[in-house]
């Protein structure tokens, strides 16, 4: 068994797993996050990212072990305080979520984009959600979402947009 | 790329403090407020007024929190996982399956074959597909043997360690061949063309005669999976008072209903399904297809099982769209006004009919396109091969044969050196118009939509 | 996933002497991204999984006397943000930038795009065109190779078991040289390549100076095309020299006609995409040359 500790959405959790456990049933069946979802297991779909010490990543490439010590931030923990994040309000908004099965995944590759970058032109978002495929409501619609998000959030003071993530990381 | 932000995110790395074990003990809960979800009751007095507004989905919300319970992300106490051994081999006759080593496995609680289930078939226009194979394999995504074991990894051993011998049958897997007399029986004794329907309107000899250009193409399309996000998945749990409960991907959940009580005789009043919400269908989860195998496993174990396909099993063991091999004879006049249509469309159906009979009808309906057209004849058939069998699919059969009349539009109109938009505007149906089959169409925008479109997209002849 | 045990190595001595201990009963991890697709369709069934990927010792990505070296643990988002790569060798961002999508190349790393070793691999051509060499350790010790050396053939390696790549050197002489990397996938993002090409060269008086061409998905492994770099070697620097590379390369290519594309096709494609890196290359020249008298 592989020992792990780690924080996941702000709070530290500990597991002891089989080896061969990726993170993505990590999440999902020891710590009952399932907001990320398993589509095609092999890295293609991007339904289970999440994002892994601020990076983008797909969890079903990575083992339990990898993730031991790093901070995990998954969809459930976006939201915070009765506070919808601003990309979930935008692309709820602009209604780019349909079946919503690749959605928690399309949200953190663009959080993920947007940590890093808070005016990225259309290309950049097309590349930045080319690893997650969406089979209902097409890619124009969350490119939106995406812009709008990154409106508001350039509009927001800067204080407030790391408020919602240290609102999440600490506890 | 901003580097920075990186370290800074990398620099939360160190967990300050240990956790107290009591906080250790809590599941994880983000955040430990409740999220914002709000009752998203419509307005009455909005209602009418739908049209035009820029509509939120009420769903969207759930979707966007993660906190959506599709299939896999339920899970009930004592719950099993299912796994369905696939053939991999096209045309067979199955001599024996042995699983008991499967079944000594430590944490494998159930093994099924075909010859447990109580009716073995199904379908939503005829009965020709098995829940598991026995003794025909019909195309290589047939399932052969299901388990259901303590974890998803145990039930994969378990497949591995069930062994089948296969006597190969001959298999026909294209189509035209399919349709001649000596090919070999997908379904025998029976014939491979298993539906057909025929449209004939005027003259079509006369038509032809009339005509002066006659053009003739072959237009074919592919076979395209679905490959909705979310795989196939089902939960069955058959309790102790002998009912049955079904979670479920499946759009249809009363016809889903009646063919479950087909297949495992037992009353519809025992059966409740509870349609999940679905992530992606697209006409891929319109029938049952894992769910009597879970049912039964259920019932040997006495515990719930889970079962979700794999990315794999979505391609060669659900239901894909139709490829179809399109005939076009089109006799014009000089002008491009079409006089008569021959159209023969043969349908590649895969091994099981699903949907095709209800694909037939559509393509072949709309096969001649929306033209005025005199004088038609459409013939369709759909064929037996031992293929991944093809059934509903966006559009049931319209997109191949739209394909196929659009190209040999352009085909005719490059031929007569005519703007293809032209020649489109010549033969489309106009408002009182009567399609192939003696509708009156009404509200019919075809010309109108043309004009719009060039317009928009600045199209100019290009000749 | 069948059962495997695990491992995490504490610095480059504790892997190697884990992998002799293991021997071929081990697997590598690095970043994963294609060793779980394998460990998941059951491809190899390793005893133990060598978790490398904490080795910060060979993340590195840093110039020293002898060259630039990358780290076998540099991801492909590590090659795209590094100042120093990006300043020196566009090339091998484009090359890392286009390999799979964010969350792939946020994972995946240098070492173990090269060591999976598939003919399309993205990230061999720019190195080949740069002769890059590679450091392996072992415990026996480390030693040098040439990168070309290390490519026997699809999925395969010179490596041994025990073998850990650690290191890329892109050698001193090739430091600044203008390179270009062209890729032809199905789709922009998240594509394999249906054929890949690199070139590199110096400039000397309008001439073309050690001219590297180099292919990726049109053989057993990436190759390097020494006709067309023969051809242009010492010729006037243009269009129409450039346009003829390319022809010249498409002869040399052995590519083969599968479901994404036909040989004829890939043929076709290197021709065109030889002459667009040749051209890109010297646009790079160019702009280096703008950036050194500004």
């Amino acid at each position: 068994m592989t020992d792990v500790t780690m924080t996941v959405n702000g709070q530290t959790r500990s597991a002891s797993v089989p080896p061969e456990t990726t993170l993505l049933q990590l999440l999902r069946e020891h710590f009952n996050l399932t907001g990320a979802k398993l589509g095609c297991d092999v890295g293609d779909c991007g339904a289970c990212t999440v994002i892994v010490d601020g990076q983008a990543v797909n969890s079903c490439l990575m083992l339990a072990g990898q993730a031991d010590g790093r901070q995990i931030l998954t969809i459930e923990g976006l939201a915070s305080r009765n506070h919808l994040h601003t990309i979930q309000k935008t692309f709820e908004n602009s209604g780019a979520l349909q079946c919503g099965f690749c959605g928690p995944g399309v949200l953190m590759s663009a959080k993920a984009l947007l940590d890093e970058n808070l005016n990225p032109s259309t290309r950049e978002i097309r590349d930045a959600l080319s690893g997650n495929l969406c089979r209902c409501t097409g890619y124009t619609k969350m490119i939106e979402a995406v812009q709008d998000a990154a409106r508001l959030l350039r509009e927001e003071p800067r204080t407030q947009i790391t408020h919602a993530r240290t609102e999440v990381t600490a506890s | 790329m901003n580097e920075h932000s990186r370290v800074l995110e990398r620099d939360k790395l160190n967990i300050a403090e240990p956790p107290s074990d009591v906080d250790l003990r809590l599941p994880v809960q983000v955040p430990r407020e409740p999220y914002p979800i709000e009752t998203l009751t419509p307005d009455a007095r909005q209602q009418t007024r739908a049209v035009g507004q820029r509509a939120t989905r009420p769903d969207g919300r759930l979707h966007g929190l993660g906190q959506t319970k599709y299939i896999d992300d339920l899970s009930f106490p004592g719950m099993l996982y299912a796994r369905i051994k696939r053939a991999g081999i096209a045309s067979a006759r199955i001599k024996r399956i042995d699983t008991s080593a499967a079944e000594a496995m430590p944490g494998v609680m159930a093994v099924l074959t075909g010859k447990e289930i109580p009716t073995n078939s199904f379908g939503p226009t005829f009965q020709d597909q098995p829940v598991l194979a026995d003794p025909i394999v019909r195309h290589a995504g047939d399932g052969v043997a299901a388990v259901a074991a303590l974890t998803e990894q145990i039930a994969n051993e378990a497949l591995d360690k069930i062994v089948v011998e296969y006597e190969p049958l001959p298999a026909v897997l294209d189509p035209v061949a399919a349709m001649r007399e000596d090919a070999p029986k997908v379904h025998a004794p029976d014939s491979n063309i298993y539906a057909t329907k025929v449209i004939r309107k005027g003259d079509i000899e006369k038509g032809f005669a009339e005509s002066d250009h006659i053009f003739e193409g072959r237009y074919s399309t592919q076979m395209i999976e679905h490959v909705s996000l979310e795989p196939h998945a089902a939960i069955a749990d058959w309790d102790a008072n002998g009912r049955l409960t079904i979670w479920a991907t499946i759009g249809r959940i009363t016809l889903a209903r009646s063919d479950i009580a087909r297949t495992l005789k037992l009353p519809m009043s025992r059966i409740r399904i509870v349609g999940t919400i679905v992530g992606g269908n697209f006409g891929g989860k319109n029938e049952i297809s894992q769910e009597p195998a879970l049912a039964l496993l259920s019932k040997k174990t006495g515990r719930p099982v889970k079962g979700v396909f794999t990315r794999g099993e979505e391609f060669t063991a659900t239901t894909t769209r139709h490829p179809i091999i399109m005939d076009y004879k089109t006799g014009v006049t000089k002008k491009g006004r079409i006089l008569a249509r021959q159209i023969r469309l043969v349908l590649d159906g895969g091994a099981y009919c699903s949907w095709s009979a209800t694909t037939l009808g559509k393509a072949c309906i709309l096969s001649p396109g929306p033209y005025k057209i005199d004088n038609v004849v459409a013939e369709a058939f759909v064929v037996y091969t031992n293929k991944t069998m093809t059934g509903a699919m966006r559009g049931f059969g319209a997109p191949q044969v739209c394909f196929a009349y659009e190209s040999q539009m352009d085909d005719i109109a490059k031929a007569l050196k005519l703007d293809p938009l032209e020649i489109r505007m010549l033969n489309a149906f106009d408002e009182g118009s009567s399609s192939p089959t003696g509708q009156v169409l009404h509200s019919v925008v075809v010309k109108e939509s043309l004009r719009k479109a060039a317009e928009r997209f600045g199209w100019e002849p290009r000749s | 996933m069948k059962a495997f045990g695990y491992v995490m190595a504490k610095d480059v001595g504790h892997a190697v002497a884990l992998l002799a201990e293991h021997g071929a009963k081990a697997k590598i991890l690095a970043g994963g991204t294609d060793l779980l697709v394998e460990l998941k369709h059951a491809v190899h069934n390793p005893e133990i999984i060598v978790d490398v990927s904490r080795l910060a010792e060979i993340k590195d990505i840093a110039v020293r006397d002898d060259g630039l070296h990358i780290g076998a643990l540099a991801t492909h988002s590590d090659i795209m943000s590094s100042p120093v790569i990006r300043g020196m060798f566009p090339a091998l961002v484009n090359a890392a930038h286009s390999i799979g999508a964010m969350q792939t190349r946020n994972l995946g790393t240098l070492g173990g795009n090269l060591v999976t070793c598939v003919p399309s691999m993205d990230s061999g051509p720019a190195l080949i065109a740069l002769e890059a060499s590679v450091t392996v350790a072992s415990s026996a010790g480390q030693r040098r190779m040439p990168l070309a050396d290390l490519f026997v053939g699809p999925r395969k390696t010179s490596l041994k078991p025990g073998d850990l790549l650690v290191d890329i050197v892109i050698p001193k002489e090739s430091l600044d040289k203008p390179a270009a990397f062209e890729k032809f996938g199905l789709r922009k993002g998240q594509a394999l390549a249906l054929v890949n090409a690199a070139a590199a060269f110096f400039i000397d008086k309008g001439n073309f100076l050690k001219p590297r061409i180099a292919l990726g998905a049109v053989a057993p492994t990436v190759i390097r095309a020494p006709k067309a770099e023969a051809y242009l070697g010492g010729r006037k620097i243009s269009a129409e020299a450039m346009a003829e590379a390319g022809r010249i390369a498409a002869t040399e290519a052995k590519p083969i006609s599968d479901f994404r594309a036909s040989a004829d096709y890939r043929r076709d494609l290197i021709a065109v995409l030889v002459k667009r890196a040749l051209a890109n290359a010297q646009a790079v020249a160019t702009t280096k040359q703008k950036e050194l008298v500004a």
